[in-house]
């Protein structure tokens, strides 16, 4: 399977990649359309701010032609972090910006009770149903994912969201709707568990 | 919930690892990188810290292709530290796999460093590093480059200006006890733990088992080993297994097979 991840210089895309060639996929990092037109699956990383991030796609005209992937193609994308967040419709952090939209959600400040800190930094358990193929495979008690983010998404439609946490409060850790797959924390730092969910994702008939 | 983090720290002079006591003094060969990472991360540690020592010093940056092979060996998060001055070395610091960075003199120079990096990379991506010394008269004071620079600045009063500078955690160093595995300063951690919002790494003086569980039970977020893993038995597997049987949210899983 040939997946193309999306650099649009907001990221730690060396990472994503080294994962998912460990995961024996054979990977691109590109911001070429025609590259990612060829692949048979999406990666959307991102670190950093919600606003910026959505300036690069814009500027790389990247925005239309990955809606189109997403609602029209039907693509399988996954989403990481940042990555997670631009799928929502509308981000509060620095002010306010407007995403992709793909999925009814608003991403916003975490806010936590003490002692829990913001950022939000470091291994937490995600609590997931049973039966999700995404965390097959992922044994009980032990399912601990890493993660680094101050904003989370809210889902205005609960059943997009497959994944909590707890840190000071309910955290949505991960999201689904159709071809449509993201994480808040990173899959491809998470050691076992995460290349065990990346090979769940490839392994995973849309 | 979330857990707290064990992260050994590795400096990192003419691309080896190396160990001192107090920074300079006594200077151990630590071995290859690389491998060292593989070696910590099959033994399932929380992240890595890299730091090279020399880096402010010489004016220069730590060797990028490094952490390029650290992040093809490894899948788990890892720090890089040492030199860094400007925003174009920490997006290659990224772009070689690295997830955050660590800036340590710079912050000191000009704060608004800080806020600069933050607001480009987000403010999770930055660590900064506050390295001091515990002076005679019972007060603490920042030192910068590589701790040759002695400032009045007390590092305390400087965690919580860096917290407003947008700095997504504090990694606090204290140089008099650095390899000398006689216990964190753990006054100091309970003090700034409680007034921060934001994670603080604990740094420098492990040596034994209970240190680590008093500065990490004292409000610390993650706790920084070194010597302790590099020169005694006590391995990252015994420090979760005792922090977990005292009480300690750590990790349960162990190992990597990556």
């Amino acid at each position: 399977m040939s997946i193309a991840i999306i650099d649009y210089g907001m990221g730690n895309v060396r990472s994503m990649m080294n994962a998912l060639e460990f995961c024996g996929e054979e990977v691109v990092i590109t911001d070429d359309l025609r590259e990612m037109e060829k692949a048979d699956r999406l990666v959307l990383p991102g670190v950093g701010a919600f606003g910026d991030a959505m300036k690069a796609i814009r500027a790389k005209g990247l925005q239309d032609p990955l809606t189109e992937f997403a609602l029209a193609d039907h693509k399988p994308i996954l989403g990481v972090c940042l990555g997670m967040q631009l799928f929502a419709k509308h981000s509060m952090e620095h002010g306010g910006d407007e995403g992709l939209g793909w999925l009814d959600a608003e991403i916003m400040p975490l806010k936590v009770e003490a002692p829990a800190k913001v950022p939000h930094v470091g291994w937490n358990g995600v609590h997931f149903a049973e039966e999700d193929w995404l965390f097959d495979g992922i044994p009980a008690g032990q399912t601990d994912y890493y993660f680094v983010h101050s904003f989370h998404m809210v889902c205005t439609d609960e059943t997009d969201r497959i994944a909590t946490c707890n840190h000071g409060g309910t955290v949505t850790a991960a999201v689904r709707r159709g071809n449509l797959v993201a994480t808040q924390f990173h899959p491809e730092k998470s050691q076992d568990n995460g290349i065990q969910l990346l090979q769940n994702w490839v392994g995973h008939e849309f | 919930m979330l857990k707290k983090r064990i992260i050994p720290k590795f400096l990192v002079r003419g691309g080896r690892l190396v160990k001192a006591r107090r920074f300079f003094d006594d200077v151990r060969e630590a071995g290859n990188p690389v491998s060292t990472a593989k070696v910590y991360d099959s033994y399932g540690v929380d992240e890595m810290i890299f730091v090279d020592v020399d880096a402010t010093p010489e004016n220069r940056l730590i060797d990028g292709s490094i952490i390029e092979r650290v992040s093809e060996e490894v899948f788990m998060p890892f720090t890089v530290g040492g030199g860094i001055s400007d925003l174009k070395q920490i997006e290659n610091l990224l772009a070689c796999g690295a997830d955050k960075v660590s800036i340590n003199s710079a912050a000191v120079a000009d704060p608004e460093f800080v806020t600069q990096a933050a607001s480009r990379f987000g403010d999770q991506c930055i660590v900064v590093s506050i390295d001091y010394r515990e002076m005679e008269d019972g007060t603490r004071r920042v030192a910068s480059r590589c701790g040759n620079n002695l400032t009045n600045i007390d590092p305390d009063e400087f965690a919580l200006r860096m917290q407003d500078a947008h700095a997504g955690e504090i990694l606090l160093t204290s140089i008099d006890r650095d390899g000398m595995m006689s216990g964190y300063d753990v006054d100091l951690v309970a003090q700034l733990a409680d007034r921060l919002d934001i994670p603080l790494i604990a740094s420098s003086g492990a040596g034994s088992l209970k240190h680590v569980h008093d500065v990490l039970d004292a409000g610390a977020s993650a706790v920084t080993i070194s010597s302790m893993f590099i020169f005694s038995d006590h391995s990252p597997i015994k420090v979760r297994t005792y922090l977990a049987s005292n009480g300690v949210h750590v990790r349960s899983q162990l190992g990597s097979r990556s």
